[in-house]
């Protein structure tokens, strides 16, 4: 509106100066608001304004007659200079206004990282800092991060913070090895209780090429609080489980004798008390088994096993419950693979895979259980035919008390502890455990463990 | 004659059970309250009960070896140091007979 008025006045004043007929000035004061709202790009109406003005002056002035030609002639470079005036003022206010705009969206923006809860940093690809929000900088004050060096350098330097610092330091050497890929980690502020939650993941330029890497940090002690206090209520309602299973189970032993004169009949109903309490039995020792592994309280016995053995044992126990279904069970690999390990827990793991395996088997299927031995790592696969977990939902399988939907959906029945079991009892070997699935295809769980190590062994369990 | 059994157990049907078990088991189960003069030779404890383990202590420099019958495990810290056997709820009666022999043997 300022730029309409003041190229109108300007026009206005010029047809004064040139002595314009009233008609004329008011025509150029009805040019100039077109001018001034066409010209978007305030260098181009400069331009156009001083070429048309500076031409329009000449014409106008030769054509009037007399003393006012040399007079008008002598204004048109001052013409030129005004015009060049209001256009360089257009054009900088313009220029100021998207200046302004951009400014204003990087403050937005800026307002944006600092407001969130998280700490983050973005980093070049050498590791320097780029961009530090607020939470992070009170994170780094509350961490003692010193502040110079690289990101990988700083996060180094507070390991012998941290509770187990060659842990934190092993997994700060595998990020610093890993550009091309996204890891998380929590790690805990030695004496102070505090629980961090650490993410990195690289960053891609417009051309898709490695930039950096964004880094954000979070403080997890408020929820890692709750999920002790989930635990420990977990473990005092299974402890006290304990004391009327006691009575059950105990008394259903005692009614052993007396089961001849019962009939039949009786003795069906005693069989299912007996299978329910196994299960209770079961769940209560997942639900404290679970626990214990929350609190890094398991310890293992290791012993020389032999894999190949164990996955013997195992698919012979589970022969019966998949013949019920006419699922066909198969172990594949006769030859040893001996492993140090802790028989009890190892042997545990094998039961939740075959009988995961048995459940989501639908009748007629095949399961087949293969062993071998690679070099350092023997490996498990269990593989069977069943109703499979949808791919959104694999991410989660491991997680404690997750049941896959096409489990809940047939009412398959499960607490969503096995697998969970399963991955740190073989983690704690040092193994690893992995599924591929597809739904309605079938479910590949693969387990590996280290080949004998004897140095591990401290009392042997036997093969 | 049968080597005399301390039950300590919280839970009225659970050391009925016991009760029953040390017949079944060929020894002579001994409540606290009849525990009176005469000699003990083995402790069945719920080391988790914290009447029970004064009942223990009360027996002085006599106390005989104690097998934990117990809904918390081991490392819960809850065994006396007289303990020479540590099972967990719920455990067969074999587990419990075989315990109750090495307690006896000490």
């Amino acid at each position: 509106m300022v730029t309409i008025l003041a190229l109108a006045g300007l026009a206005a004043t010029f047809g004064l100066m040139l002595g314009l007929r009233a008609t004329e000035t008011l025509g150029a004061v009805a040019f100039a608001p077109w001018v001034g709202l066409i010209g978007f790009d305030a260098g181009v109406v400069a331009g156009v304004l001083t070429a048309a003005a500076s031409t329009g002056l000449w014409l106008l002035a030769s054509s009037h007659e007399g003393t006012h030609v040399a007079a008008v002639q002598a204004l048109v470079p001052i013409a030129y200079l005004a015009l060049l005036g209001v256009g360089t003022a257009v054009a900088g206010r313009r220029l100021h206004a998207s200046e302004r705009a951009h400014r204003s969206f990087a403050a937005l923006q800026s307002a944006l990282i600092d407001a969130t809860l998280d700490g983050i940093c973005l980093t070049d690809r050498e590791g320097n800092v780029l961009i530090l929000n607020a939470p992070l900088r009170r994170l780094s004050l509350d961490l003692g991060l010193p502040l110079v060096g690289t990101v990988p350098e700083q996060l180094l330097a507070i390991a012998p913070r941290m509770v187990d610092p060659e842990r934190y330091r092993r997994r700060m050497a595998e990020l610093a090895e890993s550009k091309g890929e996204s890891t998380s980690d929590e790690f805990e502020l030695a004496g102070t209780g505090r629980v961090f939650r650490g993410f990195t993941a690289p960053v891609s330029d417009a051309s898709g090429r490695f930039a950096g890497r964004i880094w954000t940090l979070r403080e997890v002690t408020a929820d890692r609080e709750l999920d002790r206090m989930r635990d420990a209520f977990v473990a005092t309602v299974s402890h006290e489980l304990r004391t009327p299973l006691t009575s059950i189970s105990g008394f259903l032993e005692m009614m052993e004798d007396e089961e001849e004169g019962l009939g039949e009949t009786g003795r069906t109903y005693l069989d299912v008390i007996r299978r329910s309490t196994d299960r209770l039995h079961h769940l209560v020792e997942d639900l404290l088994l679970v626990a214990q592994i929350e609190a890094h309280r398991v310890e293992l016995e290791y012993g020389i096993l032999d894999l190949a053995e164990l996955a013997q044992v195992c698919v012979d126990a589970f022969r019966a419950t998949a013949g019920e279904k006419d699922v066909k069970l198969v172990l594949v690999g006769d030859r040893p693979s001996p492993i140090s390990g802790d028989r009890r827990r190892l042997t545990q793991v094998l039961d939740n895979l075959v009988s995961n395996a048995v459940k989501f088997t639908e009748d007629g299927g095949t399961i087949t259980v293969s062993i071998t031995t690679n070099g350092d790592w023997a490996t498990c696969v269990v593989a069977d035919t069943g109703v499979g977990i949808p791919s959104d939902e694999q991410g989660q399988i491991f997680s404690r008390f997750f049941r896959a939907s096409t489990a809940t959906q047939r009412a398959i029945p499960g607490t969503g502890l096995g697998l969970a079991i399963s991955r740190a009892l073989v983690e704690q070997h040092g193994g690893t455990i992995s599924l591929e699935s597809r739904e309605g295809e079938g479910t590949r769980v693969t387990m590996t463990l280290p080949a004998q190590q004897p140095e591990e062994g401290t009392h042997a369990v036997g093969a | 004659m049968r080597h005399r059994v301390l039950i300590l157990e919280p839970h009225d049907d659970v050391r009925m059970l016991l009760e029953l078990s040390m017949e079944r088991l060929g020894y002579e189960p001994v409540a606290p309250a009849d525990g009176g003069p005469g000699k003990i030779d083995a402790v069945v404890l719920e080391p988790s009960w914290t009447l029970g383990r004064k009942i223990l202590k009360r027996l002085g420099d006599a106390i005989p070896p104690v097998v934990c019958l117990s809904i918390f495990p081991r490392e819960a810290g809850f065994a006396p140091p007289e303990s020479v056997a540590y099972l967990t709820k719920p455990s067969s009666l074999q587990e419990l007979g075989d315990a109750l022999r090495t307690a006896c043997a000490c």
